[in-house]
């Protein structure tokens, strides 16, 4: 009897081993799977499992059923856990009962190979850093293919008789071998494995277009209007590795535009949906996750690892810090941005005597005068189109293919369906200020001094989705006369210390009128060894209520 | 009197109540011309938050008018 399961509860070891006893058993075998501290030389605090139920326990069924034809075993059992998992718990169990001994083992090691191999299973890896990253749980090496044929050799499998491919040399290689529809679902199942035939047969794209996508490293920054289509048509394209970079949750207001998302999604983290969304739409590309903003203190090492950079927040100073990086680490980066019914595009190809950000508008404006949607509003379909155009320009750079010799700012107006090219002159930008290069690391220091105890939000409930308390550190008569509008504790400024907020085990938030108190008591607090923030510009610069 | 085509991007289409009209002028740089446009449009933003293009090309905005020009006005936007 074959049982496979799924379970998020620990497994009763015991019942399972009682399940596989049998008159005829002359040996029983088990493997137990443990969650242990390092991946690929990362340390892993813990990690958390997902799958696709159905078809993970169907092809769990079939797995067995397998086993059991290929070797004689008598009853074979696996479970996988799912969910959040710490260090030393058991993640998968596989036991077999077999007449003799040798059965049992091969039979056991055919099971597990085959479940890391062919299950869609995805595990998030946490990693001690603090950031995270979704792999699909396959490998490639199976025991079994190198096997002379065997005694039952008569009840081959198909799978048996796929060749093992010598020599892959790299992690996407060994990924795309996983995805050989040969091997993967079988004939009912053929969707899931990717097939990129219809932008290979562009005469530009090709096979090697195609491998050049599965060896890029993509960071998307933002998983929003702009977002959604970009890590959607990235994924699709089939690039190998996906960074995606939100500190929000998704609420219901972002539905009509960020269309990947489900209803029953809202108040989770949209990095963790995106990945989850990317795992499902494409198994074989790999998704790190930063739940944070990008900050001026570890934003050039971030892009450091990347190819190419995405931007697609609707947030100003986000747009600037992004392109302060991308000249800096010669990173490639994709601007777009919305308002209402028209959107514009920027390439930054980070290339000397190109054009950046800055050579068109040397500072952010106040925050005030650039408009977002939450004020001034937006159809669904225009973060759709620019961001898909967004997308386009990405493939364009990581395929190489045929670009207009001048760098420019692209204008969409969607009521009226005009777009118009201007092209920007790079000697009148930055040029004239020591070039891209030293405006953007004055520019970038500038913001790590002032940056590095500040947090910015618009409303304190973000602050509270993203995990903060909120400590309001004015004073009694001040907050009578402007409360906040959220849960948070009081302590003024003057009697603000470690102590007082050691009960709270989450980072804090601290909040003054205007971020001056708040930002002296976050440097007292993290001397401390307190998570403090201060809220950038204070009650002030929040959006009127 | 300069014969100018004006197109309006953003909070400033928002504001004129329309993506593009035809003026006629009497102001000669593109920074007098907003600034009459200011007033008669109730434009919020500064000069200095914007981008000024005349016939597909980002200028100066002490460039003169000529009889015919197209004039893009271009703010940041933010949203996404």
């Amino acid at each position: 009897m074959n049982r496979f399961e799924l379970t998020a509860a620990p497994v009763d070891l015991a019942a399972q081993r009682e399940a596989l006893k049998h008159p005829g058993s002359g040996g029983f075998c088990a493997f137990e799977g443990w969650v242990r501290n390092n991946n690929e030389g990362r340390e892993v605090s813990g990690l958390e499992y997902e799958a696709y139920t159905e078809l993970a326990i169907a092809e769990g069924e079939r797995v067995l059923a397998e086993a059991t034809e290929r070797y004689g075993v008598l009853a074979a059992s696996a479970v996988h856990r799912v969910g959040n998992l710490a260090i030393g718990d058991l993640a998968v169990w596989i036991g077999v009962s077999a007449p003799h001994r040798d059965e049992a083992f091969r039979a056991c090691r055919y099971i597990i190979d085959e479940i890391k191999h062919r299950l869609p299973i995805w595990k998030k890896e946490h990693y001690l850093e603090g950031d995270h990253a979704w792999v699909a749980c396959s490998h490639t090496e199976r025991a079994h293919e190198m096997e002379p044929p065997h005694a039952h050799g008569h009840h081959h499998h198909p799978h048996a008789v796929v060749p093992a491919k010598a020599g892959t040399q790299c992690r996407q290689a060994v990924t795309r071998e996983s995805l050989d529809p040969s091997v993967r679902w079988g004939d009912e199942q053929k969707g899931f494995a990717p097939d990129y035939s219809r932008q290979v047969r562009l005469r530009e794209v090709g096979e090697d277009g195609q491998r050049k996508l599965a060896n890029a490293r993509v960071l998307v920054i933002g998983a929003g209007g702009l977002g959604v289509p970009v890590i959607s048509y990235l994924a699709g394209a089939g690039v190998g590795t996906l960074g995606i970079v939100d500190g929000d949750v998704l609420d219901a207001s972002n539905l009509h535009r960020q269309v990947m998302y489900d209803a029953r999604d809202i108040g989770q983290r949209k990095v963790d949906l995106a990945a989850r969304r990317v795992a499902r739409l494409n198994p074989s590309v790999e998704v790190v996750t930063y739940e944070q903003p990008l900050h001026a203190g570890d934003i050039t090492d971030v892009f450091a690892g990347y190819d190419l950079v995405v931007e697609c927040t609707d947030d100003l100073a986000s747009r600037y810090l992004a392109n302060d990086a991308a000249v800096l680490t010669s990173t490639p980066l994709v601007l777009a941005s919305v308002y209402q019914y028209e959107g514009q595009l920027q390439v930054v190809t980070a290339e000397p005597g190109e054009p950046c950000l800055r050579c068109l508008w040397p500072d952010p404006p106040a925050p005030a005068l650039a408009g977002s949607c939450v004020e001034s509003g937006v159809l669904g379909p225009v973060p759709g189109v620019l961001g898909t155009m967004q997308a386009m320009e990405a493939l364009k750079l990581l395929l190489g293919l045929p670009q207009p010799a001048d760098h420019a700012l692209q204008l969409v107006n969607l009521l009226d369906g005009t777009s118009q090219r201007l092209p920007i002159d790079a000697s009148r930008g930055c040029a004239l200020h020591g070039g891209c290069v030293a405006v953007a690391r004055r520019a970038l220091e500038r913001t790590h001094a002032e940056g590095e105890l500040e947090r910015h939000f618009e409303r304190l409930e973000e602050a509270v989705h993203a995990g903060y308390a909120i400590v309001d550190v004015r004073e009694a008569d001040e907050i009578d006369a402007t409360p906040l509008h959220v849960t948070s504790l009081r302590v003024p400024s003057g009697e603000i210390s470690a102590y007082a907020l050691v009960h709270l085990e989450r980072p804090v938030l601290l909040v003054c009128a205007s971020g001056r108190r708040s930002a002296h008591a976050a440097r007292l607090l993290r001397e401390q060894g307190v998570d403090a923030w201060s809220l950038a510009g204070g009650i002030a610069a929040l959006a009127p209520a | 009197m300069t014969r100018v085509t004006l197109q309006y991007y953003a909070q400033l289409r928002e504001q004129a109540g329309a993506s593009s009209e035809q003026v006629n002028t009497a102001a000669s740089t593109l920074r007098d011309l907003y600034a009459e446009l200011q007033a008669r449009h109730g434009f919020s933003l500064p000069i200095d938050a914007l981008k000024v293009a005349v016939n597909t090309q980002f200028s100066d905005w002490n460039r003169l008018l000529s009889e015919g020009d197209t004039v893009v006005f271009i703010p940041p936007v933010a949203g996404g």
